[in-house]
């Protein structure tokens, strides 16, 4: 949904790393994005390709991670994936807020983030004494 | 000493970061709820679809809360503030908030709206959302309460074809009622559906026209 300006913020936090490195190169960008975000992997990887073009980015290689759901439950203590509901009319998994356990109601605790976790830079500090 | 070891040219570096760029909005819905916390106002994010009756919720609220509670109201819309002056003709102060392009209300808005208010004459706060099913829900605002408005004139499967809203929302308000008959629409099936996806939420029947059913709502944000 709105994959352009998130991913554009990811551009920008990745270029300004990469600057404070003096990184000739940005070879790899490792995201974590949650399923409860509402962003899709093939629009964040669209936007990702169209806003690194000129940039030192330009052929790093990015790594999306799904991350899963997690919910808590105050009753019986259940922590983990949500509970899916069964019915034919979704065509993606769709949970609900019942725990898997007890069936009190769960609270969300984890899938909503959308993080770089890590990236891979090049650099060539040493190349005026090398040479 | 020994020369000492530089890294070579072109040289792999992993970097940690660690950043969430989500995390933005829901570190300022936090700033949003403990400003609103220090001043005692309770504020209610309304969120809809377009047409489902925010507005009209928001002026029979402001109407049956208005002698016990000091009101204010943000209104978000694209570019007018039309039902802004609507709601502001109920006698109480509007900020309205013009997203230009932008399909949601989010964290930094409120705070900015919340600085053209005095916070000190306020105790009850109802933030209308843009209208719009899918994108709100992505980003808090700092309100203590969420509500979801849905009316039968969106037809029988607006909730279990939005289920996301849901998950956020304390109550779910199913609007004209009165033309359920007409739109051949199952009320009680809407209620199951939204209890389906959030068992926590409670759920209300409105005319929002006639104020039917407007103390259910009340009664459900605890006001």
């Amino acid at each position: 949904m709105h994959e352009f300006s998130v991913t554009s913020q990811i551009v920008d936090n990745i270029l300004k790393e990469a600057e404070k490195h003096k990184a000739k190169k940005v070879v790899q960008v490792n995201l974590a994005i949650g399923k409860l975000t509402f962003l899709g992997i093939e629009q964040v990887r669209f936007a990702y390709k169209l806003l690194v073009k000129g940039t030192i980015a330009e052929k790093s290689r990015l790594v999306i991670k799904e991350k899963d759901g997690i919910v808590k439950c105050s009753k019986c203590g259940y922590e983990g994936d949500f509970k899916y509901e069964d019915n034919p009319i979704y065509h993606i998994p769709m949970f609900t807020l019942k725990c898997p356990k007890c069936d009190n109601t769960v609270d969300i605790i984890g899938g909503k983030e959308c993080t770089i976790e890590s990236i891979k830079l090049v650099t060539n500090e040493d190349e005026d004494e090398d040479k | 000493m020994k020369e000492a070891v530089k890294a070579a040219e072109d040289e792999v570096f992993d970097i940690e970061l660690n950043i969430d760029i989500l995390k933005a909005n829901q570190r300022l819905a936090e700033e949003n709820r403990k400003l609103l916390q220090k001043y005692g106002i309770k504020a209610v994010d309304i969120m809809g679809a377009i047409g489902a009756g925010k507005t009209s919720l928001i002026e029979k609220l402001v109407e049956a809360l208005k002698d016990k509670y000091r009101i204010a109201a943000f209104k978000g819309d694209l570019t007018t503030t039309i039902d802004a002056e609507q709601i502001a003709r109920h006698g109480v102060e509007v900020v309205p908030i013009n997203t230009g392009k932008e399909c949601h209300l989010d964290a930094n808005l409120v705070k900015k709206a919340l600085k053209r208010l005095d916070l000190t004459k306020i105790d009850l706060l109802l933030i209308e959302n843009v209208g719009n099913l899918i994108c709100p829900a992505e980003f808090p605002l700092g309100s203590q309460k969420r509500i979801v408005v849905i009316s039968v004139t969106e037809g029988p499967y607006m909730i279990v074809k939005h289920p996301f809203i849901f998950t956020d929302a304390d109550v779910a308000v199913i609007n004209k009622i009165d033309l359920a008959k007409a739109m051949q629409v199952d009320t009680r099936k809407l209620e199951k559906d939204v209890k389906t996806i959030n068992p926590k939420a409670q759920v209300a029947f409105t005319n929002c026209r006639t104020g039917e059913g407007i103390n259910k709502v009340i009664e459900a944000l605890r006001l």
